[in-house]
């Protein structure tokens, strides 16, 4: 049975409509990726699942539950989480402020916290500093962790890699490599085709807010439609890594 | 010329104080909502009159009001057909004992006339929640919207709450007694107990507030809607409820320094705006955002209003509000606008 099937979904900005008609699904289980170059509306589908940018159409089902129409405490309560693109961290509170806040739902017990802090051993050595103070890769840690405090059973990652220097990206993958090896459903939104597709186990690929290609991740990789647009896209890939989220 | 001095300062400290509540009122919901809230003062006129009508045994209409208002919203929220049937039966729970709050409150105050700590109760209870009230009546439905339309909203608050003011409790003046009568002498210096008192509960209300929010989950959740919307929303922190929580702070500080105020210059339905203001001009000093600078504005506005009240009284007020110019421009050279946008 799938953890997630969406259809139809249309979700734009104001006057624009940037996705429109798409379907996707998830397995329990299951790490998927979105694949695209930017601007294709990756991030765009993700805020409309989580309710950030209600959708206008369609269906978003989780176990015959509907999601649209659900503000997003409500699917945090649901176990449907997103670690956004910008982070949005609390910069001026400390790192185990924001970790606490991640879990304020469930009153962010220290048995939680403790799973963070082994996940990402760093973090506890930070925990008194402020937020804003972290390094890129630090602070991406932060964003996954403070996700990971809601006790999650759909985690959504938005480009987790991007800015970030090969040695961090290595970090954060194994993490995610983890978080899958222990049951949790992902959707991995990502540029870098040919690191998301080591990982996952299907992938979509989306351009200008439409599916126009997905598969099981062997295959997408062989794909020569895929390796054309993004494989082959390095340069894309380095000048992604390039552009530094700040908040 | 000494004894001067100490009754000046004295007296402008005790200003600082109740502008201090109503700076932290305006920092609260304008860190939390974006609202820059003109109707601040109105709170302080409603908490004093409810005040006085509770002292006085009359049943509280606003408290009334307040009840129907909240039955309103109780009954839309229990309708609401997202809800699973545990959390129905919540809410149902929540929202009755709340009202219940608001009218035994007002009932008991008005059963015994006189007694301070009821009429306390019953004031605050009533103006916090029609706090709450005027956030999801007036904020919610254009919420996102930008800071000058919420600040026209509540222009539109502030007329509304100050016809109320007037038709529930006319424009005669009511006096209220003081928690205790009379003062100290510090050799020729006389100090009134209820400065004391204003200076005393003002630091209690605001040290209570600081350990609210650095030291609970929720406090904590308040700053960080404060800090980051989105953020807040993605880690589950209902950002309504923390818009609703932080005018129900607002109202009940800016209420319980209008029924502290009231036994030194009467209660009146008129006595709100200028306070509201004079909170406003101590709160720019730190933007409306930071606290520790606000309360350096409040005593510098308390301190001004008294020594400028001693030397050239009629202008007062004016000296007071023309503070606000130099300090909006000293705010804008040490920290330009666009310097604190995220
Ligand atoms: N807040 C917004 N308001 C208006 N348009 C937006 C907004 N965010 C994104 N867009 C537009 O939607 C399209 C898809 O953007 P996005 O979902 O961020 O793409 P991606 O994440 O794949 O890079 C782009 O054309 C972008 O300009
Ligand atoms: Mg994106």
């Amino acid at each position: 049975m799938p953890n997630l099937r969406i259809s139809g979904l249309k979700v734009g900005y104001g006057r624009a409509t940037v996705i429109e008609n798409l379907a996707l699904s998830v397995a329990s289980g299951e790490l998927v990726t979105v694949l695209g170059a930017n601007g294709a509306g990756k991030t765009t589908l993700l805020n409309g699942i989580m309710g950030l940018a209600p959708p206008r159409a369609g269906s978003i089902l989780m176990e015959d539950q509907e999601l649209i129409g659900l503000r997003p405490e409500q699917l945090v309560a649901l176990g449907v989480v997103l670690v956004p693109e910008r982070r949005e961290l609390f910069g001026n509170l400390t790192v185990e402020v924001n970790l606490r806040l991640g879990g304020y739902r469930t009153g962010a017990p220290s048995k939680s916290l403790d799973r963070i802090y082994s996940l990402f051993p760093i973090l506890a050595e930070r925990r008194r500093q402020k937020a804003a103070t972290l390094s890129g890769g630090e602070q991406q840690m932060l964003a996954v962790g403070r996700a990971l405090m809601s006790g999650p059973r759909l985690l959504m990652l938005d480009e987790p890699s991007i800015g970030l220097a090969p040695l961090i990206v290595q970090e954060i993958l194994r993490v995610i490599g983890q978080l899958k090896a222990d049951g949790l459903t992902i959707i991995l939104v990502e540029q870098n085709a040919r690191l998301a597709l080591s990982m996952a186990d299907r992938g979509y690929v989306l351009e200008v807010g439409r599916i126009v290609l997905e598969g099981p991740s062997g295959s997408l990789s062989a794909d020569p439609r895929l390796s054309q647009a993004y494989l082959g896209g390095a340069a894309d890939y380095a000048a992604a890594r390039d552009q530094v989220y700040v908040d | 010329m000494l004894d001067t001095l100490s009754f000046l300062l004295i007296d402008g400290i005790t200003n600082g104080a109740v502008y201090g509540l109503l700076a932290l009122s305006l920092i609260v919901i304008y860190t939390v909502t974006r609202v820059v809230n003109i109707a601040q003062g109105e709170y302080v006129t409603l908490g004093a009159l409810s005040f006085a009508s509770a002292l006085s045994g009359s049943f509280n209409l606003l408290s009334g009001l307040v009840a129907a208002g909240l039955a309103a919203f109780a009954l839309r929220d229990v309708a609401d057909k997202h809800l699973g049937a545990s959390a129905r039966i919540r809410v149902l729970l929540i929202r009755s004992a709340w009202i219940a709050g608001v009218l035994a409150t007002a009932f008991a105050a008005s059963r015994f006339p006189g007694s301070y700590w009821l009429a306390v109760l019953a004031s605050l209870a009533a103006t916090a929640s029609l706090g709450t009230l005027t956030y999801r009546l007036t904020v919610e439905p254009v919420s996102g919207a930008s800071p000058v339309v919420l600040l026209i909203v509540s222009v539109g608050v502030y007329m509304v709450l100050h016809g109320a003011a007037v038709l529930i409790w006319g424009a005669e003046p009511r006096s209220v007694p003081p928690v205790v009568e009379g003062g100290v002498s510090l050799g020729p210096v006389f100090i009134a107990y209820q400065s004391l008192w204003i200076c005393g509960i003002a630091v209690l209300a605001m040290g209570g507030l600081y350990a609210f929010s650095e030291r609970t989950l929720m406090g904590q959740a308040l700053q960080a809607t404060a800090v980051n919307r989105v953020g807040a929303q993605l880690c589950g922190i209902p950002v309504r409820l923390a818009g609703q929580l932080s005018f129900a702070i607002g109202a009940g500080f800016s209420a319980l320094s209008g029924l502290l105020l009231a036994p030194l210059i009467t209660a009146n339905y008129d006595m709100g705006l200028p306070i509201g203001l004079k909170g406003f001009v101590a709160a720019a000093l730190g933007g409306i955002v930071e606290y520790p600078t606000a309360l350096i504005g409040v005593m510098l506005v308390g301190l001004t209003e008294s020594f400028s009240a001693f030397q050239v009284s009629a202008f007062r007020d004016v000296i007071v509000f023309l503070m606000v110019i130099p300090i909006l421009l000293w705010r804008n050279a040490v920290r330009p606008p666009e310097a604190h946008e995220h």
